[in-house]
């Protein structure tokens, strides 16, 4: 498969300080790649590496199979779409003018269907001038108009932060309906569940090392699910479970646990239960996976 | 490229809107005072004032004719501070200015090229450059009517052109600084030490013997109003903003596509 996005032992330095250090990593075509690690860990630094807004200390980007240098960047720009959670808008226009204005740059106009089913999904406020916009909906103008050009590859960092729970889904569906289409994506978020939720693929940054590169999946199973139930008669937990807590209660029998393994093995140990009087079972923090394994990588 | 310039103009639209009627005020106030400077009192004032004190009034003998109280008090004296003071604020606020509010990152962004964007800020910048030029010669014409009173159009046609070659070339000179290195506090120090090192090596030369050596490191020293007033003019004092000028934008096509951008 193609490689859209490939990083060969970059290394970017401010005053002697590596911000990333020795980080290589290629992103295919089609796949939806989670860039996490804490604030400072350098997500930033790479993503603004991978746009050449910096230039790297030592190493190389290749974007769409061309080298990416600080002149020669924009080339590779007409095929990217690029949102921040903080992104700097231009204030003083309007979110329709400014979408005009990045439709414009792209040498096209801002009228097309993928606006329009953006708009839809979005509804941002379009006739008011950005400044006078909350961080959310200046938030929704980004990334509309991140997607709007149908790029090849949309480059995020933090792309949610500031959205509602309602917005934040709409964006999500979004991701996942682009890479249908076979939109690369490649994303920093401080949402783990949201990187778990949509991503192939997690790299994990620490103190500018790339420390992980692993399947979403491998993150959600280490996550893995808090499990309670309440029976009429005593029942063993799974081998594979952790116990959190086990109690009588009269007549019935509470048993809470974190289940880590596939849904499958949960489904049959569910479906062996005798006299179930009560069932839940919800995600243990996709953030308590991350920080074992953000402390794992660092022992 | 047409795109930048036209953001660029329609930001800076309120600054230069404001900038225009005070620079056209400036010129319509001086014009219509001039009745009142021109009586019997001159002659009195010519004898009175020291010499040393002409850098900072301009040479009283000037005052006799209109073109040169004209040339001498406002595009002398006083117009090359204010328009001076316009360039350094404009320079800043588009480059080093977006920059540091994140606006740069995210023009970079977009498929444009640096080039494209050095071009089209700067050609926004010398059109804003050319109204505020504009603005003076607007209001002294609006005073000539009003004290019934006219100068030969060609001179005021000069003494504009070289106040657009005096506030561009030393708007581009900031504007590659800010451009090239993306600091604030440089681009606006060097600014300030161009613009008030000229003013002061100027004013003062005509009393200070020694700096009269240092005249031409004066950016208004290449901008004789009282003789282009006169009817003199010196086309290589053209030449001179026109060689730094494109210096200035050689030096920013050399540098601003190879550094980084501020990050957030």
């Amino acid at each position: 498969m193609t490689t859209i996005l490939e990083t060969k032992n970059v290394t970017k330095q401010y005053s002697g300080v590596a911000a990333v250090s020795d980080v290589s990593f290629a992103v295919k075509k089609g796949e939806v790649v989670g860039f996490v690690g804490l604030n400072g860990a350098g997500k930033s630094t790479t993503i603004n590496m991978l746009l050449g807004f910096q230039r790297p200390s030592q190493g190389e980007v290749y974007l769409f199979g061309e080298k990416v240098t600080l002149p020669n960047a924009h080339k590779s720009h007409r095929r990217i779409g690029f949102a921040t959670g903080d992104m700097s808008l231009f204030d003083d226009m309007t979110g329709e003018q400014y979408l005009a204005f990045v439709a414009r740059s792209h040498g096209q106009k801002l009228r097309t269907e993928t606006f329009t089913q953006l708009v839809d999904r979005f509804e941002p406020q379009l006739n008011k001038k950005l400044k006078t916009l909350s961080r959310g909906n200046k938030q929704k103008i980004a990334l509309v108009a991140a997607f709007m050009m149908n790029p090849d590859l949309v480059i995020l960092d933090e792309p949610s932060s500031g959205l509602d729970p309602l917005m934040q889904q709409h964006f999500l569906e979004l991701v996942r309906e682009a890479t249908e289409r076979g939109v690369t994506i490649f994303m920093s978020s401080h949402y783990l569940n949201e990187v778990v939720d949509v991503c192939s693929r997690i790299l994990l940054i620490k103190k500018g090392k790339l420390v992980k590169d692993m399947p979403a999946s491998e993150l959600e199973t280490t996550a893995g699910k808090l499990v309670r139930v309440t029976t009429k008669t005593k029942v063993m937990p799974p081998k594979t479970a952790e116990l959190v807590e086990r109690e009588t209660r009269g007549e019935v029998q509470l048993l809470q646990f974190v289940f880590r393994g596939t849904a499958i093995r949960l489904q049959e140990w569910i479906g062996s239960l005798p006299q179930l009087q009560d069932l839940t079972v919800s995600d243990d923090s996709a953030l308590a996976a991350f920080e074992d394994l953000y402390e794992e990588e660092a022992r | 490229m047409f795109t930048l310039l036209f953001k660029t103009i329609r930001d800076k639209r309120f600054f230069i809107l404001g900038w225009s009627l005070g620079l056209a005020f400036l010129g319509f106030a001086m014009t219509a005072f001039y009745p009142s400077f021109n009586g019997g009192q001159i002659d009195e004032l010519l004898t009175s004032l020291p010499p040393a004190l002409e850098g900072l009034v301009g040479n009283l003998q000037d005052w006799r004719s209109l073109p040169g109280y004209v040339g001498s008090q406002i595009f002398d004296i006083r117009l090359p501070i204010f328009i001076s003071i316009l360039s350094i604020l404009l320079a800043v606020s588009i480059t080093v200015g977006e920059e540091d509010k994140g606006q740069l990152r995210t023009l970079v962004s977009l498929p444009l090229s640096r080039r494209r964007i050095v071009t089209g800020k700067w050609l926004a910048m010398v059109l804003l450059c050319l109204i505020a030029s504009i603005a003076p010669l607007v209001g002294v014409e609006v005073g000539l009517l009003a004290i019934g009173e006219t100068i030969d159009q060609m001179v005021l046609i000069r003494l504009g052109l070289f106040t657009w070659l005096l506030v561009t070339s030393l708007a581009t000179v900031i504007f590659a600084i800010g451009l090239a290195t993306g600091n604030r506090a440089l681009t606006t120090g060097l600014g300030i030490i161009l613009t008030i090192g000229s003013f002061l090596v100027s004013t003062f030369s005509q009393a200070v013997d020694w700096l009269k050596d240092y005249e031409w490191l004066s950016l208004f020293h290449y901008f004789p109003a009282t003789d282009i007033a006169k009817g003199t003019i010196e086309w290589w004092n053209a030449v001179f903003y026109v060689v730094l000028l494109l210096l200035a934008l050689v030096a920013v096509y050399l540098f601003f596509p190879r550094r980084d951008i501020k990050a957030e």
